[in-house]
């Protein structure tokens, strides 16, 4: 008796223990992959019962959108010129908080406390601060001699804006993310290197950085996933503007499913468009950034 | 870098150095606050003002209770709060019970289940958006409370698995042997046991998924139509379409509100966010 309740609980106890779970996994995240798939082949649109299978046309007619372009363009321009100011930056303060020095925790906390916001809180608030009339960061340049300008109105600084935004709002979390990479190098490496008289910048190249590699591949890979899909801080700061400079894939994602055109078809397959270069440049960089270091 | 051959007046310099760069780095969020407390005409005073004077509460009352409906987000911050605690406890419950079975028990298809989960990490939330609007009108969840925790968990899920797992596969076997040679089963070795020796990973856990289900934009943006239902970064961004562009009192009044659960958190629990953040940089 007691050994068949033994057996029966061996068999199906993992599955009960997995059950809700995998329940919920199954249903909103596997099953809306798939379905939106499916949806890129047809012409569903909000309202239709009974969408039509259209074959490659949703894709045929991205080859044509100007706009999907644009966005795409945007969001590529917008990855790429991220990238650097978001591995380095906290890269720089990570390794200058890691050198014992007083107050580490609070200058940790002090830098990670933005991440903690909403985007479109920070939205908001670094709305206030660029305001070109009366807000204080072209105050304090124009008092410093730099010539100002609208930077959110004008095509040519707006995403350089966005990118300074985002900057402040995430270079906390990759700071905790390289601390906790620098704690893993054992200190002997860096003294033995002190003692074979290496300098400062020496030790940073030959030890600090070879070692932080697979740490700088989840930071770049995590970015690029991040930027792809950038939304809430273009959407409150510019709203794509001015005319279409700063309008994003997602955006244009979301106009187009949810705004003016309610085409559910067309807008998954940019949906799967952008997942594929998603796809593509994280292997791009697994290839990059794996080197000899083993997973 | 360790402390080798840095010298102390050097570090002191550094740290100086850096507090300033931290306290510059404050500054935005400052600002918001400050302006949230200053009377309308002194908003826009140049020179700036960073302190308030006189310091008025009135963006509060107004954001919190006005009688416009697009201008008040007392009722959203009451619905980000039902959203993310509703969040937390799917999150917390789905994922222990699931980390559980992976880390503990043997079974065909437990690595298989493993290994997905973890891929589905790399999902980008945008490529979901469409299919995941049309199954949740479909169950009738659009503008529910439902229709926000369940999809917001389903995201969270997968990596609170790969959380707890880690965490579950450290405590040491010999109790768990222990109460089952005293007869017993897997779920009160689960709840009497393992539980509660995981309180801390639980917590940094349950804040991870707080600040997501708190935050999220994008998805409420779409599955939320009614003003009352609302979340709260939702109904910040409309408050800026209900107000003149000039009037910034009473949106920082909402940001800064919107930035108090979480600081409040964050000023308590520091070290349990930190470890949440530090062990999701492990994944890669």
């Amino acid at each position: 008796m007691l050994r068949k309740a033994r057996l029966r609980e061996g068999r199906l106890t993992p599955w009960l223990f997995l059950g809700p779970g995998l329940l919920l996994f199954v249903t909103f995240r596997v099953y809306p992959l798939l379905d939106g798939l499916y949806l890129s082949f047809t012409n569903a649109r909000l309202g239709r019962t009974q969408p039509a299978f259209v074959g490659l046309a949703n894709y045929e007619r991205l080859l044509e959108d100007t706009r999907f372009h644009v966005s795409l363009w945007n969001t590529a321009f917008y990855t790429i010129a991220s990238t650097l100011p978001i591995l380095a930056i906290p890269l720089l303060l990570a390794v200058l908080l890691d050198r014992g020095i007083p107050l580490r925790a609070f200058l940790r906390s002090a830098f990670f406390f933005p991440f903690t916001l909403s985007v479109v809180t920070v939205g908001l608030a670094w709305l206030w601060l660029l305001d070109p009339v009366v807000g204080p960061f072209n105050y304090y340049l124009k008092t410093a001699g730099v010539p100002v300008r609208s930077w959110l109105a004008d095509p040519s600084t707006a995403m350089w804006a966005i990118i300074l935004t985002t900057v402040w709002w995430v270079t906390g979390y990759y700071l905790v993310i390289y601390l906790a990479g620098l704690q893993d190098i054992p200190p002997e490496l860096y003294e033995a290197a002190a003692l074979d008289g290496a300098s400062g910048w020496r030790r940073f190249w030959a030890i600090t950085l070879p070692l932080l590699r697979p740490v700088l591949l989840f930071v770049v890979v995590t970015h690029v996933i991040g930027s792809f899909q950038v939304f809430g801080q273009v959407f409150i700061l510019t709203g794509g503007g001015p005319g279409d400079a700063t309008r994003t894939v997602v955006q244009h994602l979301y106009e187009t499913a949810f705004r003016s055109f309610f085409q559910f078809g067309s807008a998954s397959a940019m949906a799967w468009v952008l997942f594929a270069i998603i796809l593509g440049f994280s292997a791009i960089q697994f290839r990059l950034l794996r080197g000899h270091t083993e997973f | 870098m360790s402390s080798v051959g840095a010298p102390r007046w050097r570090r002191r310099a550094l740290s100086a150095a850096l507090v300033l760069l931290a306290l510059l780095w404050l500054l935005p969020a400052v600002w918001m606050a400050v302006t949230s407390l200053k009377p309308t005409e002194n908003i826009v005073r140049v020179p700036p003002e960073w302190i308030p004077r006189p310091a008025t509460l009135a963006h509060y009352g107004e954001v919190l209770f006005s009688s416009s409906r697009t201008a008040r987000i007392g009722r959203a911050f009451l619905n980000s709060v039902i959203v993310s605690v509703g969040t937390v406890a799917v999150v917390l419950v789905t994922s222990a019970m699931a980390a559980y079975s992976l880390a503990r028990m043997r079974f065909p298809g437990r690595d298989l289940v493993f290994t997905v989960l973890v891929g589905s990490l790399m999902i980008p939330n945008a490529v979901v958006l469409v299919p995941q609007y049309v199954l949740t009108q479909r169950l009738g969840w659009l503008s529910t409370y439902q229709g926000l925790i369940v999809p917001e968990a389903a995201v969270t899920f997968a990596f609170g698995v790969f959380l707890l797992r880690q965490f579950f596969l450290t405590i040491p076997g010999e109790l768990e042997d222990a109460a089952r040679i005293d007869g017993a089963d897997s779920w009160r070795i689960f709840t009497r046991i393992v539980l509660p020796l995981s309180q801390p990973v639980l917590a940094a856990l349950a804040i991870f998924a707080f600040r997501s289900a708190w935050n999220d934009f994008l998805w409420p943006l779409i599955a939320v139509n009614k003003a009352e239902m609302f979340p709260l970064p939702v109904a910040l961004s409309f408050l800026r379409g209900a107000y003149a562009s000039e009037s910034y009192g009473p949106i920082m009044a909402g940001a800064t509100l919107s930035a108090l659960p979480l600081l409040i958190v964050f000023l308590f629990a520091n070290r349990r966010i930190v470890e949440g953040v530090r062990v999701s940089g492990l994944k890669g």
